[in-house]
């Protein structure tokens, strides 16, 4: 599994679909991102609960370019319903991996305002 | 955005989507692509909005809280009833099993994630095609419907009008008429129409028109009131038949006929006179002997020929108290089974044959059809008009609308009617009208036209033509003498018959006097009048009619001269 | 059903030949088959060779025939009728028009 945190082209294309609404869009993902993150948390061993987050989680996350946010959201709604593994730990890889593309985002959708508004 | 396919028509679309991110990428995408856009995010939202504003379209996320992708859909299919609002599933379900309950659930389509705005804009196109479709399907299908439902209304309404016009006549009052119809045989073109003549003979008409539907029946209407004007006042079949053909050729459109078989049926002279065009062979059945003579189709239908080139030469068979025809439509006939095999002449006279009550022959006939097919026509028509004596002669009473008062009660009036009016004109129903301006006349009307029927036949006939009476004792010589008539009147190119009309007033009311004198050579009327009255025979009933009928009768002149008289007396 | 029509060479002769059911259905294609010619034939052959049934809407089609090919002095002849055929051309009295054989 390679290692893409942003895929850069998908980023690309979003910003010509969305234009003006481009910053917005990030911001929703992150906020929305936050609350699925805090979801996850919350459903402790709740494996049902985990995998519909997780299904929910993989389309915003892929739709954003969040490659390996995806996939890891993937692997959980795998491993959700073979009840197996260890849920926990990929949860926690879950939210890791969101607190890294977390400020990328963030940054993008700096940028993109202070762009717009020059 | 460039390459976008482009958009057909600008729909309100509803993004059912639980994912705020997901919801504002797909929202913008689809309002850059021109569409309206409503968002929901849950399926009981999805439900609600779905109810108040009917978008065209819906997208949907499978999975989502408080109701998913699924329920929705059904909730949302079941509110669009007919109308097509397609449901494309967003999803990035990856198992078939989860596909196939987006299909179950009512699902149109799929767009996986992460979502290509090329491939949904194609896909938002293909959905508005199959929606539009599906809403010209629907449409049409209402639109036909409701053509339908009006038609069966015309239908309706035309056949409760052209009822009262049809049986205006005594087909359903006449007690020697049967007849049996298929309830919207009018809609096939198929007409039956019977009414009595002034002198108690009956004229019916069986036809059947071309084509189907309203235009088959609306050449009805200008056809029955010929038949029964002209009826009324008086006219016999051929020049019923020439004002017939000649109104139909001119108002119906070149492929448009119509088929008849048009008869007299006269119980005082035991006769039936008989024009056929184009029908099915119709029967004379002679009940004492149980034979059957075939009624031919001589001639083109109605509505073909110019007046030029019309035929209205009928055919007479003798008939006896008792003995029926028969007419029946191609229906009948051309009843097929389940091979296009068509029932047939030969199985009709197979029916004629075996019955046993003449009385049961339409049911025979219906019974044999139903054997035969197991599904009725709605273009089966038969009449069986059995031959009474006359019925008490009467005039149609609606014909005057005067008091009386401008009534002629003095004057005379004489005709000399020649060779070649001899041939084909019928002065009956004009002096007729003339006669019955005299109101005293009006009550004997009926008598009246006998009368001068009878005498005005025998001056053409035995007078002008030289015809011998005694030829009417058997069929045979019966149809030997109409054959004589029609070729001696063809080859007519002198002779005369004069009719002098004197009307005066008396001291208590009026009297009549009507003398017919012909060219012939007169006849022995002291022999003929010493003859007995035989009730059976073909030929001599008329004079004992004409003593029956008027005042007075005479002979002068050597037979050549006949005069009767009419009284009344003053009305109150 | 259907309907194939054919000029002779030196285009005088015009043949409309009916197949199976020759009925309302028809209607549209026969007068096709007439219409469209620019030049007038001086004969018309309507073969019924392969027609299996007609009603009485052939008999009015035959009628607008006629008259397109000029009424009275029309031209038109009727070919190859089978036996059932023959008996409604037969009950209509259709010789007196055409030329039946």
């Amino acid at each position: 599994m390679a290692e893409i945190h942003l895929d850069p082209d998908v980023l690309s294309d979003l910003q010509e679909v969305m234009e003006s609404e481009y910053p917005t869009l990030l911001d929703t993902f992150i906020e929305d991102s936050q609350e699925r993150v805090a979801a996850l948390r919350k459903a402790g061993g709740d494996a049902k609960t985990l995998g519909r987050i997780a299904h929910s989680f993989k389309g915003s996350s892929g739709n954003l370019g969040a490659v390996r946010l995806a996939q890891l959201c993937e692997l959980l709604e795998t491993e959700a319903v073979e009840a197996a593994s260890d849920l926990g730990a990929l949860v926690d890889q879950i939210d890791h991996e969101f607190a890294l593309v977390k400020p990328l985002y963030e940054c993008r959708s700096e940028l993109a305002r202070e762009k717009r508004q020059r | 955005m460039s390459a976008l396919a482009p958009v057909l028509e600008a729909l309100t679309i509803l993004i059912a989507e639980d994912s705020a991110a997901d919801r504002l990428l797909l929202s913008t995408i689809i309002r850059r692509q021109g569409h309206r856009v409503l968002t929901a995010g849950n399926g009981v939202e999805a439900v609600e909005i779905f109810a108040h504003e009917r978008p065209q379209l819906v997208l949907m996320d499978a999975l989502m809280p408080v109701m998913d992708g699924f329920e929705a859909a059904r909730q949302i299919k079941q509110l669009a009833g007919e109308a097509l609002v397609p449901i494309i599933f967003l999803t990035s379900l990856r198992e078939s099993e989860a596909l196939a309950q987006c299909l179950d659930a009512g699902g149109d389509d799929f767009l996986p994630k992460p979502y290509n705005p090329l491939i949904l804009a194609a896909k938002i196109n293909a959905m508005d095609r199959l929606r539009r479709l599906q809403a010209t399907v629907l449409q049409q299908r209402d639109l036909i419907a409701r053509h339908h439902e009006h038609l069966l209304h015309e239908q309706r309404a035309a056949k409760a009008v052209f009822d009262k016009v049809a049986h205006s006549g005594c087909i359903n009052a006449a007690p020697n008429i049967r007849y049996l119809q298929s309830p919207y045989a009018l809609f096939n073109g198929d007409l039956l129409l019977a009414a009595y003549t002034p002198s108690g003979d009956m004229h019916v008409l069986l036809g059947d028109f071309t084509g189907h539907g309203l235009p088959a029946a609306i050449g009805a209407m200008p056809l029955a009131e010929v038949f029964y004007g002209m009826t009324a006042k008086g006219y016999g079949l051929t020049q019923t038949l020439r004002e017939m053909n000649a109104k139909l050729k001119r108002i119906l459109p070149v492929d448009m006929f119509c088929c008849a078989t048009l008869l007299c049926l006269s119980a005082q002279r035991r006769a039936v006179e008989v024009w056929n065009g184009g029908m099915p062979e119709g029967y004379v059945h002679e009940v004492a002997t149980g034979r059957r003579t075939p009624l031919i189709s001589r001639h083109l239908p109605l509505g073909v020929l110019s007046a030029e080139a019309f035929d209205d030469s009928t055919e007479v068979w003798p008939m006896a108290l008792g003995d029926r025809v028969f007419l029946l439509s191609d229906g009948v006939l051309d009843t097929a089974d389940a091979n296009d095999q068509l029932f047939g002449a030969a199985r009709l006279q197979q029916v004629f044959a075996a019955n046993r009550e003449p009385d049961r022959l339409f049911e025979d006939i219906e019974q044999a059809l139903a054997a035969f097919r197991g599904q009725a026509r709605d273009d089966v028509s038969m009449v069986e008009i059995t031959l009474l004596s006359a019925p008490p002669l009467r005039v149609a009473e609606p014909m005057y609308a005067d008091s009386g008062q401008s009534s002629p009660l003095d004057w005379s009036v004489s005709f000399e009617f020649r060779a070649q009016t001899l041939k084909n004109y019928n002065p009956l129903p004009y002096l007729l009208q003339l006669l019955l301006e005299v109101h005293g006349l009006r009550e004997q009307g009926g008598a009246l036209y006998s009368v001068m029927a009878e005498l005005y036949s025998n001056a053409l006939e035995h007078g002008v033509l030289g015809l011998d009476s005694a030829l009417k004792r058997d069929a045979q010589g019966f149809a030997q003498y109409y054959r004589q008539r029609n070729e001696r009147l063809a080859q007519l190119n002198s002779g005369y018959v004069r009719v002098h009309v004197q009307v005066a007033p008396t001291d208590q009311g009026g009297t009549m006097t009507l003398r017919v004198e012909d060219s012939g050579s007169g006849f022995d009327v002291d022999k003929e009048l010493a003859r007995p009255v035989d009730v059976d025979r073909l030929s001599g009933r008329g004079l004992s009619l004409v003593r029956q009928l008027s005042s007075a009768v005479s002979w002068s002149d050597g037979g050549r001269s006949v005069c009767v008289e009419f009284c009344w007396e003053a009305l109150a | 059903m259907s309907v194939e029509s054919e000029v002779s060479l030196d285009g005088k002769k015009l043949t409309i030949a009916i197949k199976g059911r020759f009925d309302f259905g028809s209607h549209q294609a026969f007068r096709d088959a007439y219409e469209r010619f620019y030049k007038v034939p001086e004969t018309y052959i309507v073969d019924l060779k392969e027609t299996t049934y007609m009603d009485s809407s052939a008999l009015g089609m035959l009628l607008l025939l006629r008259d397109h090919a000029g009424g009275e002095d029309a031209e038109v002849r009727v070919l190859n009728s089978n036996s059932d055929v023959r008996k409604i051309l037969a009950i209509s009295n259709f010789d007196k028009l055409f030329d039946i054989s």
